[in-house]
């Protein structure tokens, strides 16, 4: 089952506050969260320690797990990355559920 | 809660010019309460390492409420916190005998790393088996 494309932002833009919310970035807005750039290091600036909340709060939200850095890598790239592999990993989980 | 003692005297080598202890010792006082909670759960650094992880530090803190002066006689004890991710934080106190003064209270975060060097972000297996002991061992 796929999202419709114009729920994509929508999407995007609750991730940004489960975000902001569970790392309590006081300073920083949705809006200050650019789609393309890295949450890590350049970019966002998040920690190691911000990526293990973070991983836990995306299970808790969406059931989507993050096993390791190696994955993370990639599901973190930047805000485009996460959306899309949290979509992805959600996908997969409702058609192999629905196959039992 | 429970606690994890060990105790050890302030040697001359360990204070400064004033005669109290330099602060980055406590940081090594606090390593033999680690130590000892480890050595109970089969986790020193080269059980970790032969279940194929390391657990760097990633941070550490100490608050200094009273000197340590030489031959003094401490407790320094330890315990670990719930995990709420896949880390490993320690709270440490170290109390003077004579009088369980409380002379400081210190905080260290651990994260685990594959031997590659790769962050795990979750536990599993008998890394996780050994973990989930130990803290049910301080939180019965």
């Amino acid at each position: 089952m796929q999202r419709p494309e114009q729920n994509l932002m929508e999407f995007t833009a609750r991730l940004k506050e489960l975000i902001i919310r569970v790392l309590r970035l006081e300073d920083i807005g949705p809006e200050d969260i650019i789609d393309s750039e890295p949450l890590f290091g350049e970019g966002l600036g998040l920690d190691s320690i911000d990526a293990l909340e973070l991983v836990v709060a995306i299970e808790k939200e969406y059931g989507v797990e993050i096993p390791d850095a190696e994955v993370g890598r990639h599901a973190f790239a930047s805000m485009n990355a996460l959306a899309g592999f949290i979509l992805e990993k959600e996908t997969t989980k409702k058609t192999s559920d629905a196959l039992g | 809660m429970r606690w994890v003692e060990t105790t050890t005297t302030v040697r001359f080598n360990e204070v400064d010019q004033w005669g109290i202890a330099w602060h980055g010792h406590y940081f090594a006082w606090f390593e033999l309460a680690r130590m000892k909670v480890l050595e109970k759960f089969s986790l020193l650094p080269e059980e970790f390492t032969a279940l194929g992880f390391i657990a760097p530090v990633v941070s550490a803190h100490c608050e200094f409420k009273k000197n340590a002066l030489t031959n003094d006689l401490i407790t320094i004890r330890a315990h670990v916190l719930k995990p709420q991710t896949a880390s490993l934080t320690f709270r440490f106190e170290i109390l003077r005998q004579t009088d369980e003064a409380l002379l400081a209270r210190g905080e260290t975060v651990q994260v685990l790393q594959r031997l590659d060097g790769t962050m795990i972000y979750k536990l599993s297996g008998m890394l996780k088996t050994r973990m989930e002991s130990m803290v049910r061992y301080f939180w019965p």
